[in-house]
């Protein structure tokens, strides 16, 4: 089967190798540029530059420094805080980078899960498929980038045992999903194999609702909200850098709780 | 990890952004390119508009003392969930202690829960302004049914407004 | 006798040697990096109902950069923040400058200030006062380090947070440790304007103290 998350044409690699010497002369020359222009746009109009672009390559490098940073402090034997079933908020918050209103409910009959990259078994899951599998309950804060904060409890299939279950090659470095709502995403595979980290299928006891990422989602509860795509289509073990909807926009990649 | 950050260059670019902050800060666009907790679009019913929102299941007893919230940046408080009400026509209503100074001199009104959204452990009035909840008579009980505790309403959902 | 009388003085340093200058400056852009990205934050989702910050507050055009600014300055807040820290208690400048506060003297200061007898001739003694605010400003400096690192890392510092009453109480009191910050700054840079030679002593070193006397010479006093 071929990979979902591989582009159907790719530019021809031989261009990049043949111009390689003059990229790199215009990225520095870009970049001396960049700095006196800065220089002199703080100069003349007291900066209503709103994002320069050294300025932005500066934050996102030592983003980056701090994703290894990230990847360093977390502990893959260490359990998040778990709550009493009494404290989970029903319904959960909504939240996706549009309104609810936006949503597009996913039938769960037709729906299927596409595996795909470093794994034994490609095939397609579907629903009962999932349902089949040992499921595993957690009642775990989350926390979003934005600061607000509930508890929320969550049933589904850890996601190690799913990885298993596929064969995946455990030692990858990244677990990358697609989603019917376009938003990509990816994690680490220490964080993938964590206990809490799950392939949701229920909220409370109840199934989960459309705007909640019906019929799966991922839960951990070791990153922030944003790391948690709804509404999962595809999922696909790399050694390639995947980065994720926000992370596109700026936001860190890394995450950790 | 600090001399591997300096090798990689991007100390140098980062003191350069340091100054540029010093000299003055960079003016702010909307970070959501729809924001939460939109009023209904003109000329559609509150039904209609809330039927919109995925409405979900909740217990009444759970919306009680919630605090109820301008679908703003500022998170503007207009009032808490006092009651929730059933009309002789049928209609939910939210019993909301509006106004006042942090709960002083606030006098109930009833909102209809198609007017409002569920936000985490709060609510959102989205379909009127302040100001027009200003004109909105104080409630009176008469001819209304406290809904108990223990009922499962629907009330639909928003995002964070910002 | 009239030889040992003579007081054998050697140039001291100056009141703010370079090293704690740069780390005062770095510190002050560093400071602002963090609060104006703080604020940007903060907006996100306001701790203060009905409380935000405008844009023009804010550093970072939105949530995203304001929160690269802070997790790029966090580093360096930290960093020379570690550096004055060792340099204040190795150097003996915090037992000196900063120690002992007298409540009698915190009092006296107050009382003296709201007649508007600000003493400042002498810039090498801090007033009581000045003392308190500075070991303050120190603590909640320190305090925005702990709190900071909990709500940045809740599960790894899970015990961190649990102490601190949660993750939504972390974020009260990282924001509380802003607002003792800022309320310093606001004070400090009053100060500063009122009395200028203060703040180019801040620059160029100020006066030279410590100026080292002979045994002999001290035998006299």
């Amino acid at each position: 089967m071929r990979s979902p998350f591989r582009p159907y044409t790719l530019p021809d690699a031989s261009v990049l190798a043949a111009h390689k010497s003059l990229i790199r002369s215009l990225e520095r020359r870009g970049l001396i540029r960049g700095g006196l222009s800065l220089g002199a746009l703080v100069m003349l109009t007291g900066c209503d530059v709103e994002r320069p672009e050294s300025v932005e390559s500066a934050l996102l490098a030592i983003s980056r420094f701090n994703d290894r940073v990230q990847a360093w402090l977390f502990d893959p034997n260490r359990l998040a805080p778990t709550y009493p079933e009494s404290m989970i908020l029903r319904p959960p918050k909504f939240n996706a980078y549009y309104d609810v209103t936006e949503v597009k409910p996913v039938d769960g009959t037709s729906w299927r899960l596409d595996v795909a990259g470093l794994v034994a078994e490609k095939r397609a899951w579907t629903l009962p498929d999932l349902q089949a599998l040992p499921q595993r309950s957690m009642v775990i804060q989350h926390i979003c980038v934005e600061g607000w904060s509930y508890i929320g409890g969550w049933t589904g299939v850890p996601l190690r045992t799913f990885l298993e279950r596929c064969g995946a090659d455990l030692r990858a470095k990244y677990v990358s999903f697609k989603t019917a709502d376009d938003y990509p995403s990816s994690i680490d595979m220490a964080t993938a194999l964590h206990p809490q980290t799950l392939l949701a299928l229920k909220y409370g006891d109840e199934t989960l609702a459309d705007p909640f990422g019906y019929p799966v989602r991922l839960r951990m509860a070791t990153k922030l909200g944003y790391k948690n795509p709804k509404w999962i289509t595809a999922i696909e073990v790399t050694n390639t850098y995947p980065g994720g909807f926000w992370e596109s926009k700026g936001f860190p990649w890394f995450a950790g709780l | 990890m600090v001399c591997r950050l300096m090798r990689r260059g991007s100390l140098l670019r980062a003191s350069l952004g340091l100054c540029v902050l010093a000299i003055g800060v960079g003016p702010a666009a909307a970070q959501s390119p729809t924001p939460g907790g939109m009023p209904p679009p003109p000329g559609m019913s509150l039904a209609q508009s809330a039927a919109m929102r995925f409405p979900q299941p909740v217990r009444v007893g759970d919306l009680l003392g919630r605090q109820v919230l301008q679908p703003v940046e500022s998170q503007n408080v207009l009032g808490r969930v006092r009651q929730v009400v059933r009309e002789p026509d049928g209609r939910l209503m939210v019993i909301v202690a509006f106004g006042g100074l942090f709960g002083w001199g606030a006098r109930p009104i009833a909102v209809p829960v198609d007017a409002m959204v569920l936000l985490g452990q709060d609510m959102e009035i989205v379909a009127f302004t302040p100001d027009e909840l200003r004109r909105f008579p104080t409630f009176a009980a008469a001819g209304t049914h406290v809904v108990p505790d223990d009922t499962i309403i629907r009330v639909g959902l928003a995002k964070p407004s910002h | 006798m009239r030889e040992t009388m003579r007081p054998l003085v050697t140039a001291g340093r100056p009141l703010h040697p370079l090293p704690l200058r740069i780390m005062h400056w770095v510190n002050a852009v560093v400071m602002l990096v963090m609060i104006t990205s703080g604020w940007g934050i903060y907006d996100d989702d306001v701790i203060i109902r009905g409380f935000h910050f405008g844009s023009f507050w804010r550093l970072g055009d939105w949530a995203a950069w304001s929160l690269n600014w802070h997790f790029a300055g966090m580093w360096f807040l930290a960093i020379n923040g570690v550096a004055y820290l060792v340099y204040g208690v190795a150097s003996g400048r915090f037992r000196t400058k900063l120690l002992p506060i007298r409540p009698a003297e915190v009092v006296r200061t107050v009382v003296d200030t709201l007649h508007f007898r600000i003493a400042h001739e002498d810039l090498t003694v801090y007033n009581a006062v000045q003392k308190l605010l500075y070991v303050i400003v120190i603590l909640a400096g320190i305090a925005q380090v702990v709190t900071g690192l909990a709500i940045w890392k809740p599960v790894q510092f899970s015990g961190l947070v649990a102490l601190m009453g949660g993750f939504q109480t972390a974020r009260v009191l990282h924001f509380a440790g802003m607002a003792i910050i800022v309320g310093f700054l606001v004070v400090h840079v009053t100060l500063a304007l009122l009395v200028p030679k203060t703040l180019l002593a801040m620059l160029s070193g100020g006066p030279r103290v410590g100026a080292q006397v002979s045994d002999k010479e001290e035998l006299v006093r």
